[in-house]
């Protein structure tokens, strides 16, 4: 009896021990999230404070700014802020920030596979969080990635309107300073180049680049679809080309 | 009224796209989502080559062909650095001081 009793005693106390280690394990993954995230919410404060210029100069700074919250990304509401003052209606507005908006339909699905098992709270949660720099800086992590992502992207959400909060006060303050347009393009090119090891992401990223060039001229809605449909149909061919070579080292 | 329904309906779109793959997460094939990762990828690869070609900096002479070069060799040091194991952090800030002295460098040139 008593060897029953301390058997049950000791398993509930491999159990609590197991939680608590697995609850400290997502707190510091939180933690290194929220930590890695910090030279993007820097990197991205010039262009927060030119969306919080643009939006004290809307013809309604009270929904622009609550916008804030609801869009979260800097382009796609400065488009669309910049499209509704100079052209009459909200149409042609609305299209181009949804333009914009699109490839975060691609990050939500890559995120699927990680969050398949997660409570329907956290994935909506880690939804509404959702922008470039949380998902770019989790794909490069090999575990604990949900924990990171939550920290980076929580952090990001509430550091964001901060900012454009203050650049409504202060207005484009670093305009002048055209070195700061480079940060955010840095910041999202070095989580890029971590994932280049994998031959077709190589070869995505490449075609992307390429797509970019020719886009150049485009609208960045338009030019972000293309790129996105190039890598797509780079990473595919990638894929056939390495089937083929196995196949041939195989068969010789 | 018209700003507050063209952020209105961006706003609600940009929820939707960000909140319906992940809401249905069980209907989406696994093979689906390494396409969508890609396609990220791809995104934010262009992205980063866009915000180079497009770069301008009215303090260099021959701006238009001058700042995205500058740009291009700042930025590309500073993925270099990445790819070769360094932190954000680092990499990030020797790019933006690598375009900071060039383009003075630039700009003090008759």
């Amino acid at each position: 009896m008593h060897s029953v009793k301390s058997r049950v005693a000791r398993s509930g106390d491999q159990q609590i021990a197991r939680t608590a280690q697995l609850a400290a394990v997502r707190a510091t993954d939180v933690t290194s999230g929220a930590r890695g995230v910090l030279p993007a919410v820097v990197a991205f404060a010039p262009l927060a404070l030119m969306v919080g210029a643009a939006v004290a100069a809307s013809d309604d700074p009270m929904a622009a700014w609550l916008s804030t919250w609801s869009i979260h990304g800097g382009a796609a509401q400065l488009i669309t802020l910049d499209v509704v003052a100079q052209q009459p209606g909200w149409i042609a507005a609305a299209t181009a920030g949804l333009l914009v908006q699109i490839r975060l339909s691609a990050y939500s699905t890559a995120m699927v596979a990680d969050w398949r098992t997660a409570p329907l709270g956290l994935r909506l949660l880690a939804g509404v969080v959702l922008s470039d720099a949380p998902w770019a800086l989790a794909q490069s992590r090999s575990t604990g990635r949900r924990g990171f992502y939550l920290g980076a992207g929580l952090t990001l959400f509430f550091a964001w309107p901060a900012m454009v909060t203050v650049g409504t006060a202060v207005g484009d303050v670093v305009g002048g300073v055209t070195a700061a347009a480079l940060v955010p393009a840095l910041v999202v090119g070095c989580t890029v180049v971590s994932q280049l090891r994998q031959r077709a992401v190589l070869v995505a990223a490449t075609a992307a680049g390429g797509s970019a060039v020719a886009t150049v001229m485009a609208s960045s809605g338009l030019a972000f679809v293309c790129a996105a449909v190039v890598g797509i149909v780079a990473g595919l061919v990638s894929d056939q080309t390495r089937s083929r070579d196995r196949a041939e080292a195989v068969a010789s | 009224m018209t700003v507050a329904i063209a952020v209105a309906v961006v706003g609600a779109g940009s929820l939707m796209l960000r909140l319906l793959p992940l809401v249905g997460a069980t209907l989406i094939p696994d093979r689906m989502t390494v396409h969508a990762a890609r396609a990220a990828m791809a995104v934010l690869a262009a992205m980063t080559v866009r915000t180079v070609l497009r770069h301008h900096d009215d303090a260099l002479a021959g701006s238009r062909v001058t700042a995205p070069v500058l740009a291009a060799l700042a930025v590309g040091l500073g993925l270099w650095l990445a790819y070769r194991g360094r932190s954000v952090l680092v990499a990030s800030g020797v790019g933006l001081a690598t375009y900071v002295v060039l383009a003075a460098g630039f700009a003090g040139l008759p």
